[in-house]
């Protein structure tokens, strides 16, 4: 375990010495002539791929591992990727605020609709009071009306019977006219 | 163990390691995200809010009509009771008229 941590430590320091000289190296595994230092071997600011520099430190061959160039703009890529993680976050929450905006203008209208109802019936209602109130007032008119009528249907019964007498007499004074 | 794992393995640079793991971070935070929108249920109770509605606006506008035929109708029968209310004075003489035929 102890071992392992080494030499984790060491690749470690190796990869933060490369990525202060940012340089692409590759692992070829050539080697280096004896007694050239690490940072000798890595060149500054080479974006290409390099040869990997070989450190026979007691016999034992390293290499060192391949690392991309670092950014320049960190801060500005960092600051972008928060950027569009709020506005991909805020996007999402929108979705439910647009919702929430549709149930209320439906709701305004339904509530304008219900309005313009309640001065319909309003209306209505005032106009049927009058009309009750009128008819109210037409009713001796109504009853007089009534009266009327059964004074019609009683003078239709005696024309009836005045017919019915006027025919008789009529008839009587043919018969004594032939006497 | 999170030392264990933030170390760099072979052939995973710490770049690589910080890069995977801000994209964990980032999912995290949208699997976050959708996960209390979907525990509020908003979405489902807002939906069927707005389907209900829709439901009844057949309902609102049939209501509408009714009442305005119902205006109509009123209007027609206040002209009915003026032409009522004008042919009626002329009983007051037919009354008596067949008062005198009667008698």
């Amino acid at each position: 375990m102890a071992a392992t941590g080494e030499k984790a430590a060491d690749m470690d320091s190796i990869s933060r010495v490369v990525m202060a000289h940012p340089t692409a190296l590759n692992l070829t595994g050539t080697t280096v002539p004896h007694g050239e230092s690490l940072e000798d071997a890595v060149e500054p600011l080479a974006p290409a791929l390099k040869k990997p520099s070989t450190n026979s430190d007691g016999g034992v061959e390293t290499a060192e591992e391949a690392v991309e160039p670092a950014e320049p703009d960190i801060n500005e890529l960092c600051t972008d990727m928060f950027d569009k993680m709020a506005i991909f976050l805020q996007g999402e929450l929108t979705a439910t605020c647009e919702d929430y905006r549709l149930l209320e203008n439906m709701n305004k209208l339904t509530s304008l609709k219900y309005m313009e109802m309640k001065d319909i019936s309003i209306n209505i209602s005032r106009n049927l009071q009058d009309l009750n109130n009128k008819y109210a007032s037409l009713q001796p008119y109504l009853d007089q009306i009534n009266q009327i009528e059964e004074q019609v249907s009683s003078l239709e019964q005696a024309a009836y019977k005045l017919d019915a007498y006027s025919k008789k007499l009529e008839a009587k004074f043919k018969k004594l006219e032939k006497r | 163990m999170s030392s264990a794992e933030t170390q760099p393995r072979f052939g995973q640079s710490v770049k690589g390691l910080l890069s995977d793991k801000v994209g964990t971070c980032s999912g995290d935070v949208i699997a976050l995200t959708r996960q209390v929108l979907k525990g509020s249920r908003s979405q489902e109770l807002l939906g069927q809010a707005a389907r209900n509605m829709v439901i009844q606006e057949d309902a609102i506008l049939h209501s509408e009509d009714s009442l305005r035929k119902m205006s109509i109708i009123t209007t027609h029968l206040q002209y009915q009771q003026e032409a009522i209310q004008k042919n009626v004075e002329h009983s007051k003489n037919l009354q008596d008229q067949l008062r005198h035929l009667l008698k």
